[in-house]
């Protein structure tokens, strides 16, 4: 079965988010609502959640068009409406009874063979089928999309007993594929996997931390980085949910978990937390949370809960002993003889202790587990890779010291890690003590996988090269932030030089990494250290370096293939400007932001955005029309919060492909790559006819307006005339002399080493790198 | 018997041509000071140190400071001299005239202060501390104390001091053990023991302001546990005259190798009546802000050690006749040519020259940047004169207390055999001018505080200071064809300074000890381009002026040369540093600690 057309039934939060994401997908969706009891239109009620949808940000929908494949309705006139739909997701208000009526009006209605599934995080599968037919049990599942739904990657879904199976693998590969969403099969058991574990976890760290005296800024430094977990630790993350949602999901627990469950003895009010939600003061949606930006009097002061008084004080950023002397080892900062320490120990004994004891009861496979909480939680290792971390006999030790009973998987591991790698497979232990091979998806390929199965072919500092199979190389960046240097265009030219003419050993090359970010550019702390003893050359041949190999790469005899997700920015966007096909993750984010640091695009982006945008059919003829349009785009220095966004900046182009799925990116670009390779000749040379000073000064004006209406200020002003010099083809061009790429280029370093040297610029630079934002000079 | 010539019409010429005829008039609060009344006090001041200053300086070496009862007695003549410097108001020279200063920017004092040191460096100590007493209790201390103290130290009826060190830390103060506990009227008792604190107690002042590093109670541990203590010799009654005597006294005083007129003390704090300056915990940031002019002043005393050697040296090398020239006899009228005439001893000379000029245009420039830090109307050009500075500082103080030591060897080496003896007078500047190497920060400390703070910080935004000013001047005269032979060398060097600072950036990024072993000739290669920056400006100064026939043509031809010299003679040396800054730190560090 295919899902063409899909339904959402609750238009909260939850429920529009969902439906925003299966337009984001390409897919039309029905979004109902109980009719509104006021008002002459009945559907009021999900239409305001659309229009509240195209507000929200981070925004749900990744392009605003894909709000049109929303239709809205409510739940009485337009009922009719789901029984043209594949997939009715249900996600109203977490009550049985109401939720039994709804099905059971839905049933007769919807079409024969769709699949019905509840977005429910707390009550189980066989409550929900209680009394409803037969075939709408067979059709039936949970589908857990966790919030927002287009940004979080994890989606838990449960089968029943009668739940068809062939259902449920239909239901799993649409959100594999085509939202995008890593899948975990879980049981039927409350919280699931993630917020089992997770809410036990919250719960561990907040006990803790009061018992041992810890403020929050101590926990969360401690819980948070060096566990591999984001830096908002665990208040912060509370903050984020709501102080207010904890007592109901506990409520939720209390209610279903098991009479023994460790959950049950962990949970505990705290009177200071308790206060704090009768006060209003619920997180980051409310008046404050464990932490708040005070804007009293003008200022901005980070403060902070103390958790013995519950008032707020000034946050200090703690330096933790601990967590310096242990740098990256776990065991190190658990055996630390202080507070900290003590703290890392009692919250990793426990919350992993629990997740240990919970297989097989929440899902058959530890893999299950782990994904779970790294989708979920954004836990950049699950439970079980943190217990290898640790050492399986060390982690035993610490549970009989903290006085916790050894989970059974533990002892049965026996010293033997959870995972391990034979003959460069990832092998995982199974509940029978044996060991098993992860088996990924079809069409999953990671750069993980493949650096655990080989050795580079060839590494520096800043980059390796990955042998991805059938010939295609892979460029992965390495540096920190996968910033780009003098290293990174180094392999692009050794890859070159392995390829060769294509015909060879190798055929293509992608670049892609599996960082959270494609790269954030050039890296500009080295640049600004050789701009500040004036090495003028230096920064010269780091201009030209670039120019060189992204062309090198663009005329290369193979085809290059790039595979971004995540922000590409700057000189990291460049290289996708020059690449034969993108084949960008649905959340690539990608921006000429030059401009920002008192600079332009110098690595071939301002002529390759010229180009686009003159071979881009919405852009009118004539020279002025597809300089006007690079102009504005580099000049305010657009960032695409999509790659749907990107190909309306142009950044993107109406044939680079959009992988929705991040775990599929690199399988997608490696296909496109060797297609390409079948049967490719390099791009032809293009000139540019440019209509040089007249239409400089034409832009000129335009920016002497935006600075009279105080839109642009005195530096923008500089930045931007140097820009609109390069992309009218210089002092000399006119139109009856194509400018050719090469005199792009030289104009573009030009500009450059000209800014580069203004005081301006500098400042700028040095703003972005000490405080991380743009300076406005 | 030694002689002294106040060098003031190089002071001129580097005031007029480096910092600029009339900036420091342009300043807001100094408009009084133009070239021409700063000429005139200079002047003043210069007959001051040939006259009453220098004829002291032998006589205090050979007799010393007594101790005797916990009273320590300055050499004959240190009294006299200090009331006469005292009365014409030499102290209060750069202070607020709000307390009874002149007002004249911080420049002229240090201009000064070089002639001071070439007179007689021991007796400069004196009212040196007082001022450096005086500039942190003018900036950190509250009105009060300041209404009571600070016209006392202007007038120099009463001294100050500096205590830092004590018997178990120097370098690292963030180990001071002296406690201060305070009191139920504000004020606190200290008490600990301090050493090498320079006139820490003498006969010249009725009473001395001690400056004092000490732990208050509740401090935490290093250096941000540190606070500032004001405590008087003598308790001062309300009517501002000199009353009760204070918990504080000098248990013995040091034998030193040089500056033996100076009295370097031993204090005694017992139960000591004091009084916070600046804020709890924050001593150490009142130190590091006095830490520039304190540093700079140090660089000046090598400075003044290196004009007076020099100047002895020319002396002796005109009058001793000695042996031939190399090229046959060029004075057949006298039994022997002077030994000037010979290119080792031109070597000499002229090494202690365009060093000595070449730190003067340097040090003015550094002084004046101070005066524009603290006083320019615009806030962003007193940053980056600030920047400037705080990047200059170590190379001034390790800089110029080299070239001073080095000069003094210099000139001990001109007079041969007769060098070695005490009379002639020049082997005191070699003992005198070894201090300055060592206190106020170690010249290895100097070069450590350059790699290790100065050029990382803000990724290099100090360096800009000064790389981007002398960038612009080579590149503004690189096709001027009569200065190639300046311009092109000071290219090359500054290029190898260049490299030299981006390699030690990246290294010490990964190492710190790479930039450890670096330290000491990185800030020497960086000194020495610094010094080729002010030649360059001063040899186009000179050149322009002789085009124009304004001025002395003598004089500027000398400037020439000299200049020629040191960017022929003295800037190459570059080279060999940057060779030996790339071997890196593996041939300090392999050998093991248990072979030594």
């Amino acid at each position: 079965m295919t899902i063409k057309r899909a339904a959402v039934i609750g238009s909260g939060v939850m429920g529009s988010g969902i439906a925003a994401h299966f337009a984001n997908a390409g897919i039309p969706v029905v979004l109902l609502d109980i009719p509104a009891k006021e008002g002459d239109d009945r559907s009021a009620i999900a239409k305001g959640a659309l229009q509240k949808l195209l507000k929200a940000d981070p925004a749900p929908f990744m392009h605003p068009k894909n709000a049109k494949l929303v239709t809205p309705g409510n739940l009485e006139d337009d009922l009719h409406l789901l029984a043209d739909v594949d997939w009715i997701v249900e996600a109203i208000v977490e009550n049985p009874a109401v939720k039994a009526d709804l099905y059971k009006r839905i049933d007769p209605v919807r079409k024969d063979g769709s699949v019905v599934s509840s977005n429910t995080s707390t009550i189980p599968l066989g409550v929900l089928v209680e009394g409803q037919s037969e075939s709408f049990q067979r059709d039936f599942m949970i589908t857990h999309f966790f919030n927002p739904p287009r940004y979080m990657r994890l989606l838990e879904i449960v089968g029943g007993e009668k739940t068809r199976g062939h259902a449920l693998a239909a239901v799993a590969d649409v959100c594999d594929r085509q939202l995008g969403k890593g899948v975990v099969r879980c049981k039927d058991t409350p919280g699931f996997i993630a917020n089992r574990i997770g809410v036990y976890w919250i719960q561990t760290a907040i006990n803790a931390a009061v018992d041992l005296g810890l403020t929050v800024e101590e926990a969360d430094a401690v819980v948070g980085r060096p566990m591999g977990i984001p830096k908002t630790g665990v208040f912060g993350l509370v903050d984020l949910v709501g102080l207010d949602l904890m007592p109901h999901i506990a409520k939720s627990l209390l209610a279903t978990l098991p009479e023994n469950d460790a959950y049950r003895s962990a949970f505990r009010e705290h009177p200071v937390i308790t206060r704090m939600i009768a006060e209003g003061y619920t997180g980051r949606k409310g008046k404050g949370g464990f932490y708040r930006l005070n804007r009293a009097g003008g200022g901005k002061v980070k403060e902070a809960i103390d958790l013995v008084t519950g008032e707020y004080r000034r946050s200090d950023k703690p330096k933790l002993e601990s967590v310096t002397a242990a740098g990256r080892d776990l065991r190190a900062l658990a055996e630390f003889p202080d507070k900290t320490g003590q703290y890392a120990r009692r919250v990793l004994a426990h919350t992993l202790a629990y997740a240990a004891s919970l297989v097989p009861e929440i899902a058959d496979s530890i893999v299950a587990v782990d994904e779970g909480m790294k989708l979920g939680y954004a836990w950049k290792q699950g439970p079980f890779e943190l217990i290898d971390r640790l050492g399986t006999d060390w982690f035993a030790e610490l549970c009989r010291s903290e006085g916790i009973p050894v989970p059974p998987l533990v002892e049965q591991a026996a010293g033997r890690p959870f995972y391990r790698v034979e003959d460069g497979k990832l092998q995982h232990l199974t509940t029978a003590g044996v060991y098993d091979t992860v088996v990924r998806p079809d069409g999953v390929l990671l750069l993980a996988d493949i650096k655990r199965a080989s050795k580079p072919v060839w590494k520096n500092g800043s980059a390796s090269l990955w042998d991805i199979g059938d010939g295609v190389l892979c460029v992965e960046f390495t540096s920190k932030m996968n910033a780009l240097d003098g290293d990174v265009m180094a392999a692009y030219g050794k890859a070159m030089g392995l390829i060769g003419d294509g015909k060879g050993d190798w055929k293509a090359l992608v670049i892609h990494n599996e960082a959270d970010n494609f790269s954030v550019g050039a890296n500009l702390g080295l640049a600004l250290f050789v701009l500040n003893i004036g090495l003028w050359p230096q920064i010269e041949e780091m201009v030209e370096a670039g120019q060189r190999t992204y062309r090198a790469l663009k005329y290369a005899p193979f085809p290059v293939v790039a595979a971004p997700s995540g922000l590409a920015l700057g000189g990291g966007c460049e290289i996708l400007l020059h690449s034969d096909h993108v084949q960008a993750h649905a959340e690539t984010y990608m921006g000429l932001v030059e401009v920002g640091v008192g600079l332009i695009p110098a690595w071939g982006g301002c002529t390759e955005m010229l180009a686009r945008a003159a071979a881009n059919p919405k852009v009118p003829k004539g020279p002025m029309p597809p300089i006007a349009t690079a102009f504005e785009t580099i000049s305010l220095a657009k960032v695409a919060k999509s790659a749907a966004e990107a190909k309306d900046l142009m950044y993107l182009r109406p044939s680079d492909g959009i992988t929705m799925n991040r775990d599929r990116l690199l399988a997608d670009a490696k296909a496109k790559a060797l297609e390409l390779a079948a049967n490719y000749s390099p791009p032809e040379k293009t000139t540019y006819t440019l209509p040089g000073p007249t239409g400089a000064a034409a832009l000129e004006l335009f920016l002497e307006g935006f600075a009279l209406q105080g839109k642009a200020t005195p530096h923008d002003v500089v930045v931007c005339g140097k820009l609109a010099g390069v992309l009218t083809g210089g002092p000399k061009a006119d139109v009856t002399q194509p400018v050719t790429e090469e005199q792009m280029l030289s104009l573009e370093r030009k500009a450059f080493m000209e800014l580069v040297r203004t005081a301006g610029t500098i400042d700028r630079i040095e703003h972005m790198l000490t405080t991380g934002k743009p300076l406005r000079n | 018997m030694p002689i002294y010539k106040a060098p003031l019409e190089d002071v001129r010429f580097v005031l007029d041509e480096i910092v600029g005829a009339g900036k420091l008039a342009e300043l807001p609060g100094y408009q009084d000071a133009t070239p021409d009344l700063i000429a005139q006090v200079l002047e003043e001041g210069a007959k001051l140190c040939e006259e009453v200053l220098f004829p002291l300086n032998q006589s205090g070496d050979a007799e010393g400071c007594t101790f005797e009862n916990g009273v320590v007695r300055t050499p004959k003549g240190f009294k006299e001299a200090y009331g006469t410097y005292i009365e014409a108001g030499w102290q209060g020279l750069s202070c607020d005239p709000a307390y009874g200063g002149q007002g004249l920017p911080k420049l002229v004092n240090t201009m000064l202060e070089e002639f001071i040191c070439s007179a007689n460096l021991s007796f400069g100590m004196y009212p040196g501390l007082s001022l450096g007493a005086y500039n942190a209790l003018s900036t950190y201390g509250s009105d009060p104390l300041k209404q009571r103290f600070l016209g006392r130290l202007v007038d120099g009826t009463w001294a100050g001091t500096m205590c830092l060190t004590e018997p178990h830390c120097g370098t690292d103060l963030g180990m001071i053990r002296t406690k201060a506990v305070p009191q139920e009227d504000g004020s606190h008792k200290i008490t600990g023991t301090k050493i090498f604190i320079s006139a820490g107690e003498h006969d010249l002042t009725e009473n001395i302001l001690h400056l004092v590093l000490a732990r208050l109670p509740d401090a935490p541990a290093g250096t941000r546990g540190i606070s500032l203590f004001l405590v008087p010799k003598f308790l001062p009654n309300e009517d501002g005259t000199v009353g009760p005597r204070n918990g504080v006294a000098c248990g013995s005083i040091e034998h030193k190798m040089g500056i033996k007129a100076s009295s370097t003390c031993v204090m005694n704090f017992e139960e000591a009546t004091g009084w916070l300056v600046g804020e709890p915990h924050k001593g150490m940031r009142a130190m590091f802000v006095m830490m520039n002019a304190a540093r700079l002043a140090v660089g000046i005393q090598g400075l003044g050690l290196a004009e007076v050697s020099y100047q002895n040296a020319v002396a002796y090398a005109k009058e001793r006749l000695q042996g031939r020239s190399l090229k046959g006899a060029q004075h057949p009228d006298k039994p022997a040519d002077p030994i000037i005439v010979h290119p080792d001893v031109r070597r000499n000379l002229m090494t202690a020259r365009a060093f000595t000029e070449g730190a003067r245009a340097l040090g003015a420039l550094v002084g004046y940047q101070l005066d524009v830090a603290e006083r320019h109307a615009d806030e962003r050009t007193r940053k980056e004169a600030d920047e400037f500075v705080q990047l200059m500082t170590p190379i001034v103080k390790a800089l110029f207390t080299d070239i001073g030591f080095d000069a003094a060897n210099i000139a001990v080496q001109v007079h041969g055999g007769h060098g070695f003896i005490w009379e002639t007078g020049v082997e005191q500047y070699v003992r005198d001018a070894r201090i300055c190497q060592i206190y106020e920060g170690t010249n290895g400390i100097q070069a450590l505080d350059l790699v290790g703070r100065k050029m990382p910080q803000d990724m290099g935004r100090l360096l800009r200071r000064f790389f981007h000013p002398v960038a612009a001047d080579i590149e503004a005269d690189m096709e001027t064809e009569d200065l190639a032979e300046f311009v092109l060398p000071l290219a090359k060097a500054f290029a190898k300074l260049q490299q030299a600072t981006a390699v030690i950036a990246q290294k010490g990024l990964k190492d710190p000890e790479e930039a450890g072993a670096a330290a000491s000739d990185y800030l020497r290669l960086f000194g020495l381009v610094a010094l080729g920056w002010m030649w360059l400006r001063m040899v186009k100064a000179a050149r322009m002026r002789l085009a124009t026939e304004e001025g002395n043509a003598a004089f500027l031809e000398a400037k020439v040369k000299t200049a020629r010299f040191y960017m022929a003679k003295l800037l190459p040396q570059t080279n060999a540093l940057f060779i030996t800054i790339m071997a890196g730190a593996k041939p300090l560090m392999e050998l093991e600690e248990s072979a030594f």
